[in-house]
């Protein structure tokens, strides 16, 4: 495999996302209700919120699981339970919604708009091809997801420290997600993506197909957020390495299976 | 890319019993194509008759269903495919990444050829130079017209300077200037470089002008391969002379086709056109008509055109003959 024509399909797919607006408007939307609306909504409102609302956001979980935030007031308590754990959710949903959208424009959207036929009679292999184009969505979905993390633990630490008295965010969970789940739920989204996309002729059906994909990362969302599952450092870890050996399984897979005479079947 | 001596020895092309079918429709039926390196091959056919997956066959993006050998560049398909990719550059009806400038469009598939980016800029800057894009080369190419947008493609199937280019309709969307310039360079490459080129093409004058070789595809099978002369002369072996009189005298029909070996004579255009039953004739009829009492300006074969020869072997004999009945 050479990099230089991996490297090649990455920057021409990310250069030709950025200049979508149709892929960009809701990649910046999404993020931006779940990054800065949701939480400084939630720790501007905790202020004004009835005191038995405020009970209800943190008592749907079990206390021994929050040991640290047995001497907060009930609002710190809120605070530090939404921002730490509740929200971290968000962030699976951002890097696999990313995913999604690029990977599909870039594959099926390519089959789509006849590009990438093209391509297909090039000396790029399809290790190349495939490997390349799952990066070209891997990588802006992971950084944008950072940049996301950044922005909101900036907000967190300016709205949340003052309701619970320290500082006390990024807790340790949020760098086993940050690290190692939402690269690995990238690739593992992206990939799934990219094979449903070589096997359909068009973006809309690659999308429709590949939001199955996303169904599980919703539930553990939903799990998360109603408290049903409060997934601390230990559960993210295991995710992550359980997904890690996923995603080298699925590359291999993909790679093997990658036919092109299939995808030039859909221009015929 | 380019190694002189191993290309000068190779035979570009050199495939037999190419057979592919797509469910119940046969889109190539035992198909045989061989061209010499440096030549330019024409492959003609109505639409649908397997020309685009021809070259989708020969540069291993699709598998025949079976063949008896298939070799490209003294490659052996499919085992070799990725030695072919390297060497061969392709023009399709495919499209180009419209939200990307032209120049990117090039370097970008340079950089799938493994071009360092230098390389890719120059070579890209030289070709939209060339199709006269130089001075819109950093736009967007979706606010390209159509033609400039073909002429684009053509440059990214340039771009690695491959040894065998296959353009699939290159002068669709081209007006007749640029069409005419493109054949001009198709033939000063082949030329010059020996460049090998692989055309499909409906402009039967354009493939005419610039082949060395053509093939006729129809129902999935080649019907007539050779030289373009060889090939109309093949499909319409009537020999035909055309008498043009000087200006104010008449031809005697009747005393033209009462000549020996003479099939017919049919008045177009002023003159006439005398059909004769074999070539051997050729000389004695010429002999025979320039002694006639006719005021004559020019007596000579009129050689059968490749359009007349594939319109007549697609079933359109009439509209070949047009010119000869006066019709």
């Amino acid at each position: 495999m050479r990099t230089s024509v991996i490297r090649a399909i990455a920057m021409k797919d990310l250069r030709e996302s950025a200049a979508n607006s149709q892929v960009l408007a809701p990649m910046l939307i999404v993020p931006l209700i779940f990054v800065v609306v949701y939480p400084l909504g939630l720790l501007i409102g905790l202020r004004y919120m009835p005191a038995d609302e405020v009970r209800s956001l943190f008592e749907m979980v079990p206390a021994d699981v929050f040991p640290t935030i047995a001497g907060l007031t009930d609002i710190g308590k809120a605070a530090y339970i939404a921002t730490s754990y509740l929200f971290s959710a968000f962030f699976l949903i951002i890097p696999a919604m990313m995913a999604t959208i690029l990977a599909a424009n870039s594959f099926a959207g390519e089959k789509e708009r006849h590009t990438l036929e093209g391509m297909l009679y090039t000396p790029a292999t399809d290790s190349e091809l495939v490997i390349g184009k799952i990066l070209g969505a891997v990588v802006p979905a992971v950084a944008f997801s950072w940049v996301c993390f950044v922005i909101y633990a900036v907000l967190v630490n300016v709205f949340g420290t003052p309701l619970v008295g320290r500082a006390y965010f990024p807790t340790p969970n949020w760098w086993v997600l940050m690290l190692l789940v939402v690269p690995t739920v990238s690739v593992f989204v992206t990939a799934c993506v990219v094979w449903v996309s070589a096997r359909v002729a068009t973006y809309q059906a690659a999308n429709s197909i590949a939001g199955l994909v996303v169904l599980p990362v919703l539930l553990l969302v939903l799990g998360q957020v109603t408290g049903v599952m409060i997934a601390g450092p230990g559960v993210f870890a295991a995710l992550g390495v359980v997904l890690g050996v996923l995603d080298l399984l699925l590359l291999r897979w993909i790679v093997r299976t990658f036919d092109r005479e299939r995808v030039v079947a859909a221009f015929i | 890319m380019r190694d002189g001596d191993r290309v000068s020895r190779e035979l570009a092309l050199d495939a037999s019993g190419l057979s592919r079918s797509f469910g119940d429709t046969v889109a190539l039926e035992s198909v045989d194509l061989t061209l010499e390196t440096g030549g330019v091959f024409g492959l003609l056919g109505p639409n649908g008759a397997g020309k685009t997956t021809t070259v989708r066959i020969l540069t291993g993006v699709l598998q025949p269903d079976s063949a008896e050998h298939l070799r490209v560049l003294g490659h052996e398909l499919p085992g070799d495919v990725e030695a072919v990719r390297q060497r061969v550059g392709v023009q399709t009806d495919t499209a180009l990444y419209e939200r990307l400038s032209a120049t990117d469009n090039l370097t970008f598939y340079g950089a799938l050829y493994g071009m360092s980016k230098a390389d890719a800029e120059r070579s890209a800057a030289s070709l939209l130079d060339r199709f006269g894009l130089a001075g819109r080369a950093a736009e967007k190419v979706g606010a390209y017209s159509k033609g400039m947008k073909q002429k684009v493609l053509i440059a990214r199937a340039l771009i690695a300077d491959p040894d065998l280019v296959f353009f699939d309709e290159p002068t669709a969307g081209l007006d007749p200037e640029a069409a005419h310039e493109l054949m001009a360079y198709v033939r000063d490459l082949s030329r010059e470089r020996g460049t090998t080129f692989f055309i499909t093409s409906h402009r039967l004058e354009e493939i005419e002008s610039v082949c060395t070789r053509v093939g006729v595809l129809a129902g999935g099978r080649i019907a007539a391969q050779g030289a373009p002369h060889e090939v109309a002369s093949a499909i319409i072996p009537e020999v035909r002379i055309r008498v043009a009189p000087a200006p104010g005298a008449r031809l005697d029909m009747e005393a033209l086709e009462a000549l020996p070996d003479v099939v017919r004579a049919l008045p177009d255009d002023g003159g006439a056109v005398v059909q004769a039953n074999s070539r051997d004739a050729i000389p004695g009829l010429v002999r025979a008509i320039a002694a006639m009492p006719h005021d004559l300006v020019a007596v000579a074969e009129e050689p059968p055109t490749l359009e007349e020869a594939y319109l007549r072997l697609m079933g359109n004999g009439a509209a070949s003959l047009k010119g000869a009945d006066g019709s």
